[in-house]
């Protein structure tokens, strides 16, 4: 159910944008793209100073007791900064799966360490090219976890992951340290996001959840996830549609603004209607989390999002001509990270059948 | 339950009380004139409701409640199907705007009761054979004739002015002054001598728009609704009402439940069309892109009920939704494959694809273009800057037509 954002929502996207704004840096930034295995550093000091890893972790297991809602503002502000919130994103993500998990001392022993950052959590789903594999190749036996995760967020650094595998026939999600793991390093377009491919080798692990739970928790812990990225996609939008439309008041060309050129001003105008359709849904589905329809209100923002945030990319690029593709400038931050986004927690093609599935009941 | 809850549920239960009598399968068959009693009759019933002028004050005949009711009912109302499109102008601006610019208040409250009870139909003369999204560069003009004006020219696209008793339109009182500053406000009666009206068929074969033609129609200066030149004020006045309207993200066309129903029943290469991932895709897209438009639409309710103005994102609706049904219709007539070029003259555009691919255009074009919704988004709320206007500043008379 959509709602208005009340005063303490508009004070966290204020307060968290405003800290980012000062402690941000795009040369840091761009420096880290031709480097493997490095991240942000300054960022991620500041959403553990600030308690962003605490803010949706029930109060009981050392967290702040909010929800989606509030992530989602925090992750907004991360966006148009193109910060590196690859953790924010799926310790939530790994934090809230053990929270629906049957296994207790896991909560009781992962949930405070990830609320004050002091351990990274990621999340590993994927199996090459599919996002949640009806049966996963990653199998879980005797305690242990063996086979191969792609592209891991967060994976050449994160302490610990929850994983989509398959016990005997049953799917499974199990949690894992990471320390007897290994972790091959993949060069990518969007190197912060320290994307890996996890190696399990009977790697110990403890079972989180299996059978029908498991898949339900799977999906529904991929959903939050999305819709918290959706929000940071937003935000990346938002920041580029500013940018764009900035830049067009100042450029001139042929005695006036480009931006008085309706080529120019209606491809901005069109792009602040993807950027509106993708805020609705972000708060619809933020504030539905739990509810009936949250799978459709998931996929519903990431298809919103990623057509926003990509559009945005391009355009934005396009209207600064020949200065939007430098290096130094900097757009090519966003495009990166719009296109990284769209892949992480499922790709459209995924969500544009999961979302037909459920209006319909007709899988792909 | 909040008492807009509430309203919102007596409204339902009273129409579905009155669909069976008015409702879209009560229509069916019938020819526009039984369909035009149908609707003046279902009017009369919906006045001695009380959901007659929801919004407009107690002294005048209405209900004396907010947009916020007037929404509400609005939207319940329009899954139903009922005859109102003959009324939607009339009630929609003329009615509202004699209510705040017509100086005798008694002549104005009886023209509001009979509007509302379907008596009476105004309709809204503005654009132009040479002034559509330009409005302000309209020709027709009215020149003083002793106590009144006399008052010449063309009218176009007047929808419903075959039924329309009452119209009000703006006319041009001085070429020498720039465009926007030469026009003035009228209200007129369609009845008298000199008002021509000519239906003008469309390409879905539907012919609910008109020319006008105005041949030394005279009017008193009590019909005259604004100052002398002040006229396109009362005018963008009149057009900035449809903030109130209610929005349909179908962009009125079919649902999106319209199209998984059709596509259920066909194949794409002998298998169910909806496993087609083209199919998919299309459903998908159409349904976040129509999920977004509800929840802005929630969200700027929620924004009136508390008293605040809603957000000016609620001006994408039209432009979004319009567009996507053209295309949703295209697509729902390409899965039909051969038999895709069936035609239901009868088909609603509310209900049937290919009726609402045939009249998408119109929905692009009518109440603002495409182009004239993006120039206002740009300008009014991303501050770029207006397109260059070559005829900026100089007298009517002097701009090249």
């Amino acid at each position: 159910m959509s709602f208005l954002y009340d005063e303490g929502h508009h004070a966290i996207a204020t307060e968290s944008r405003r800290i980012l704004d000062a402690r941000m840096d795009k040369d840091r930034l761009l420096k880290l793209l031709e480097q493997i295995g490095r991240y942000d550093e300054p960022f991620w000091q500041t959403a553990t100073e600030q308690g962003w890893t605490a803010l949706a972790i029930p109060q009981k297991h050392g967290g702040l007791g909010l929800g989606l809602i509030e992530l989602g503002l925090v992750a907004q502000a991360t966006g148009a900064h193109t910060a590196g919130a690859a953790f924010l994103t799926v310790g939530y993500g790994a934090a809230r799966g053990l929270l629906d998990g049957i296994e207790e001392s896991l909560k009781t022993d992962w949930l405070p360490q990830l609320a004050s950052g002091e351990k990274i959590a990621t999340v590993a789903f994927a199996d090459a090219s599919a996002p949640l594999p009806p049966a996963s190749s990653v199998r879980f036996e005797n305690g242990a976890l063996s086979g191969t995760k792609s592209a891991v967020v967060a994976g050449l650094r994160a302490d610990v992951a929850l994983v989509w595998a398959r016990h005997g026939e049953q799917p499974a999600l199990c949690l894992a340290e990471l320390s007897h793991v290994s972790r091959n390093p993949l060069n990518s377009f969007d190197n912060s996001r320290l994307y890996a491919d996890l190696v399990f080798d009977r790697a110990p692990a403890t079972l989180v959840a299996e059978g029908e739970a498991a898949r339900r928790i799977a999906l529904e812990t991929l959903a939050a996830m999305a819709v918290v990225t959706g929000h940071e996609q937003l935000g990346g939008a938002e920041e580029l549609l500013i940018m764009a439309r900035d830049y067009a008041l100042t450029r001139k060309a042929f005695g006036q603004p480009i931006g008085a050129f309706q080529s120019v001003k209606h491809r901005i105008a069109a792009l602040y209607g993807l950027v509106e359709l993708a805020r609705a849904n972000c708060i619809h589905a933020a504030a539905s989390d739990r509810q009936k329809h949250f799978l459709m209100a998931a996929a519903d923002v990431r298809i919103s999002a990623t057509e926003a945030y990509d559009t945005a990319a391009r355009d934005c690029t396009q209207i600064h001509g020949g200065i939007g593709v430098t290096w130094e400038q900097g757009i090519h931050l966003h495009m990166r990270r719009a296109r990284s986004l769209a892949i992480e927690q499922g790709n459209l093609l995924f969500w544009e059948d999961l979302l037909v599935e459920q209006m319909t009941g007709v899988a792909a | 339950m909040t008492d807009y809850d509430s309203y919102r549920a007596e409204a339902r239960s009273w129409l579905q009380s009155v669909a069976g009598e008015f409702g879209r399968d009560a229509r069916r068959g019938l020819t526009e004139e039984q369909d035009l009693a149908l609707g003046r009759h279902y009017l009369a019933k919906r006045y001695e409701a009380g959901y007659g002028g929801i919004h407009l004050p107690v002294e005048f005949g209405g209900q004396g409640l907010s947009h916020v009711e007037k929404v509400i009912f609005e939207t319940e109302e329009m899954g139903f199907g009922m005859p109102i499109g003959y009324f939607s102008i009339s009630l929609g601006m003329p009615v509202p705007i004699i209510v705040r610019f017509v100086e005798d208040r008694a002549w104005v409250k009886e023209r509001v009761v009979k509007a509302l009870r379907g008596e009476e139909i105004w309709c809204q003369l503005f654009s132009e054979p040479a002034a559509g999204s330009d409005l302000a560069g309209l020709r027709a003009r009215a020149e003083p004739d002793g106590d009144g004006w006399k008052i010449n020219g063309q009218k176009l696209w007047t929808s419903w002015a075959q039924y329309a008793d009452y119209g009000i339109t703006v006319l041009r009182t001085d070429a020498t002054v720039p465009k926007h500053k030469g026009l003035t406000y009228f209200w007129i009666d369609m009845h008298a001598q000199g008002v021509e009206v000519r239906p003008i068929k469309l390409a879905d074969g539907g012919h609910d728009v008109n020319e006008v033609f105005l041949d030394d129609v005279h009017l008193t200066d009590s019909q005259r609704m604004s100052p002398v030149g002040g006229g396109f004020g009362v005018a963008m006045a009149t057009l900035m009402i449809e903030r109130y309207a209610a929005t349909d993200s179908n962009g009125f066309g079919p649902g999106l439940d319209n199209l998984v129903e059709l596509a259920r029943g066909l194949e794409v290469n002998g298998r169910p069309a909806l496993q087609d991932g083209r199919v998919r895709s299309a459903i998908a897209r159409n349904h976040a892109m129509r999920a977004g438009l509800d929840s802005i639409t929630t969200r700027a309710m929620l924004s009136m009920q508390a008293g605040q103005e809603p957000g000016p994102e609620g001006a994408l609706n039209k432009l979004f939704s319009v567009r996507s049904r053209q295309k949703l219709s295209e697509l729902a007539i390409d899965l039909q494959g051969a038999r895709g070029v069936t035609y239901d003259v009868e088909g609603l555009h509310t209900d049937d694809w290919t009726a609402s691919w045939l009249a998408a255009p119109t929905g692009r074009i009518a109440g603002g273009a495409d182009e004239m919704l993006l120039n206002t988004i740009a300008e009014k709320i991303l501050n770029l800057p207006q397109d260059h206007r070559p005829d900026k500043g100089i007298s009517f008379s002097q701009i090249v037509a």
